[in-house]
């Protein structure tokens, strides 16, 4: 009888230790995928995955990961047309560390970002935003298109692009000029006649460059025909809207910006 | 008709004799600059024409001659032979192309029979080039086959197997042609494969000697791993090498050691990874090394062009042997004995204090990539990498396309299966506005900076100089551009359109002089409008 018991308690601690011991492994899984996490992706879809320049990752439901192969297409072969790189090499392990993180994020509750979209939409017609971005093919063409913009950034990204411009400038992966180079990035050039022209750089390579000017017109020009070269890195066209908005008005523009979610 | 039998039969037989390319003939291509007879240009692996028709003063008429479009797309990063009014090329993956250069109309066309599930791991598939040798023309394959082709029809005459590429074995770099051998390297080390070089006989494809870039157990160097990781070290050979006739040396640089980015399983310097080795072309004996990158945890192999040239250093006539390495620094050493004589950085690098008397570079500490990443410089990608420098023996200046660019250095889990990735990490550049390409030339003996010509990206193309006293070069946005090799100051450019990733080379056809580069998918050759 005696026996029975302590075999009885053996057989309940070892399960209560199966238990805690896959539950201990999951949660050090989790961990070994934060700190994978924070090293590739965290630039871009925040620190903890609510996202930045990248789209948050704290959602249930992930359009393009919707199950584990399409979650793994994505890790291991990025999404180029949105300028996602494909991650380093990763061992089978460290994907599934990875992908338990990614996955453990949805389970955390996100609040909803407050604001109503119809007022933003509002806003965004007053403040005249449609002189400088594209919306499903409406519009001017000297700032970033915004037809997806509610798929591809945060919310806090938005609303620092809307306040400070100058420290949420888009980084660009793939678009030409491509590779990591500044996009929207205001040039002013004066040539050798001492004409002055100002613009966004379309493209360049190391003896011309291609500018939109402020009229939207494309101007090409010969570095050797230039006097002054004049890269504005750092800094962005677009003015700031922080003593201009409410702090509600900001919260429906942000709202606005987060439902385009692509043209219909 | 007897007659005109025999006068066909004389003809042929001297239109033969004319294309034989014998060792001699490549020993002193600089006495035919009209060919590009070997990879290089020469032996030496100068990269310079010495033809003069287009030169400084008339450079800027250089125009578009003929282009040829490659059949397959892919990256084009072949560097081409010219022999006698013939120039083959090849075309990704393992295609040879034989051209007419007067019109680039092709002659003839070989295509390897190339796996589907073709292993090219941690590269891309392409093949920089074929060697030339009596009347037959050589080429490895990306599934690591060594092929002889008839040079006039493009028929096979034997296709060996180099090593298994199920494995992770591949050929994408030109064979080298010295006298009755031919030198092939290999690639892998991405997949942790065990490297070595390997001499052919050009006749038959006999395997005349293995040389492992890893040392067997006992061996001199063995010491230098632990464990059993020599059986999966990497070492590549994936690039071509030099060779001087006269020492009777070859010169061949050694790829990274694997895993790549986590070097806890391989304790100690990874002999001879990141290293330059010298043998006897005869038996593939080492006669010296010399490590460049000890324990390299950054995949900065040392697959550059060795460059040979002999100079006074302290007032003592040598002979020498130069390389600006992916670890951004250049190195100049005896090439008799490897004795290290003097080392300077080319390029921004942060992981070295300098480089000690003896050729070690002092690293500083917490250089090693990590789960976070570390940023150094330079880049995985290396300051310099495949794409060729230039020697021009008339300014003494070694010119070389940098890449400035810095990454962070992840390091993850190491985990051998073979014929699969073995790196245990990565990286992530900093590209765009935040890198930078530049052509610098360097005084050869010191590497000294004489001048330099900034680029708008790293740059993935080679360099020529030429006795026209021009410098050519390329860059990843189709820039081809010519410059003052004296000065540096750009004479001309042309936008061909898409990334170049390639080497120039330069030839002439009834004394009318020509430059050639690959860039996107096609081959342009240039000379000078009239």
């Amino acid at each position: 009888m005696v026996t029975r018991r302590a075999a009885l308690c053996a057989g309940v601690l070892a399960v209560v230790f199966c238990i805690q011991a896959s539950a201990w492994a999951r949660q050090n899984t989790v961990e070994q995928g934060k700190k994978l996490f924070e090293g590739m992706c965290a630039r871009c879809h925040g620190f903890d995955g609510t996202g930045s320049e990248g789209p948050p990752l704290n959602r249930p439901n992930l359009e393009r990961a919707a199950d584990d192969r399409g979650l793994r297409d994505v890790i291991q072969n990025g999404i180029p047309a949105r300028g996602m790189p494909r991650t380093r090499q990763l061992s089978d392990n460290e994907l599934r560390y990875l992908m338990a993180y990614v996955r453990s994020l949805g389970r955390v509750a996100s609040t909803p970002h407050p604001g109503s979209a119809a007022n933003g939409s509002a806003t965004y017609n007053k403040l005249g935003c449609a002189s400088c971005h594209v919306i499903t093919g409406q519009g001017g063409t000297l700032g970033p298109e915004l037809t997806s913009i509610g798929t591809l950034r945060a919310p806090d990204h938005l609303k620092r692009a809307l306040t400070e411009p100058n420290s949420a400038l888009p980084r660009g992966l793939l678009t030409v000029p491509g590779r990591g180079y500044s996009e929207y990035l205001p040039v002013r050039v004066v040539t050798d006649d001492g004409r002055e022209v100002r613009g966004i750089r379309v493209n360049e390579d190391s003896f011309t460059i291609q500018l939109r000017d402020t009229s939207n017109k494309f101007q090409s020009f010969r570095k050797s025909d230039l006097r002054q070269l004049d890269k504005q890195f750092g800094t962005s066209l677009m003015p700031s809207y922080k003593d201009r908005l409410s702090a509600s008005e900001l919260d429906d523009l942000v709202a606005y910006l987060l439902s385009l979610r692509g043209a219909k | 008709m007897r007659n005109i039998y025999i006068l066909l039969l004389l003809g042929c037989l001297a239109t033969n004799a004319g294309a034989q390319i014998s060792y001699d003939r490549i020993r002193r291509s600089d006495t035919e600059p009209g060919n590009w007879l070997t990879y290089s240009g020469n032996y030496q692996s100068h990269r310079f024409s010495p033809l003069t028709e287009i030169n400084r003063q008339n450079v800027a008429r250089l125009k578009p001659a003929w282009v040829y479009q490659i059949r397959q797309p892919g990256l084009i990063e072949t560097s081409p032979i010219v022999v006698d009014g013939v120039m083959y090329i090849t075309e990704p993956p393992s295609t040879v192309t034989a051209l007419d250069v007067h019109t680039g109309r092709s002659l003839w066309t070989f295509t390897p029979t190339v796996p589907r599930d073709v292993k090219a791991l941690g590269f891309p598939p392409v093949n920089r080039g074929v060697a030339v040798l009596g009347d037959s023309v050589f080429v490895g394959t990306l599934d690591a086959h060594f092929i002889a082709l008839d040079a006039k029809s493009g028929a096979v005459r034997w296709n060996v197997v180099v090593a298994d590429n199920k494995l992770g074995y591949s050929i994408t770099s030109a064979p080298l042609a010295l006298d009755g051998k031919l030198i092939i390297g290999v690639a892998g080390a991405e997949a942790g494969i065990r490297g070595f070089i390997d001499a052919y006989e050009p006749e038959s494809g006999r395997r005349v000697w293995r040389t492992y870039t890893v040392p067997n157990p006992g061996e001199p160097g063995s010491e230098t791993w632990g464990g059993e990781s020599w059986k999966t070290g990497g070492g590549s050979t994936w690039l071509t090498g030099s060779f001087d006739p006269e020492l009777n040396l070859l010169y061949w640089g050694i790829g990274n050691p694997a895993p790549d980015w986590n070097g806890d399983e391989r304790p100690g310097d990874n002999l001879y990874t990141c290293s330059l080795l010298a043998l006897n072309p005869a038996d593939g004996k080492i006669k010296w090394h010399f490590q460049f990158t000890p324990h390299d945890v950054h995949d900065w192999d040392a697959n550059q062009i060795p460059v040979l040239f002999d100079a006074t250093i302290n007032g003592r006539s040598r002979k020498l042997v130069a390389m600006a390495n992916r670890n951004a620094f250049y190195y100049v050493l005896d090439r008799q004995t490897g004795e290290f004589l003097h080392a300077a950085p080319y390029a921004k690098q942060t992981w070295a204090d300098g480089i000690d008397p003896k050729g070690r570079p002092i690293v500083r500490r917490g250089v090693e990539p990590s789960t976070e990443g570390t940023l150094v410089y330079p880049s995985l990608q290396g300051a310099a990498n495949w794409f060729s420098p230039s020697y021009s023996p008339q300014t003494k200046l070694f010119y070389q396309a940098v890449r400035e660019m810095g990454s962070y250095y992840f390091k993850g889990e190491a985990e051998y299966t073979p014929g699969e990735y073995f790196m245990a990490g990565g990286e992530r550049a900093l590209n765009g506005d935040d890198a930078f390409g530049a052509v610098r030339a360097l005084e050869a003996t010191t590497g000294q900076l004489k001048w330099e010509f900034k680029i708008q990206s790293p740059p993935w193309a080679g360099v020529l100089s030429t006795a026209g006293g021009l410098l050519f070069g390329g860059t990843d946005e189709g820039n081809f551009f010519a410059l003052d090799a004296e000065t540096g100051k750009p004479l001309w450019d042309f936008q061909v359109g898409a990334a170049i990733r390639a080497n120039p080379v330069s030839f002439a056809i009834g004394g009318k002089q020509y430059v050639a580069i690959s860039g996107g998918n096609a081959l342009f050759v240039f000379a000078l409008n009239p």
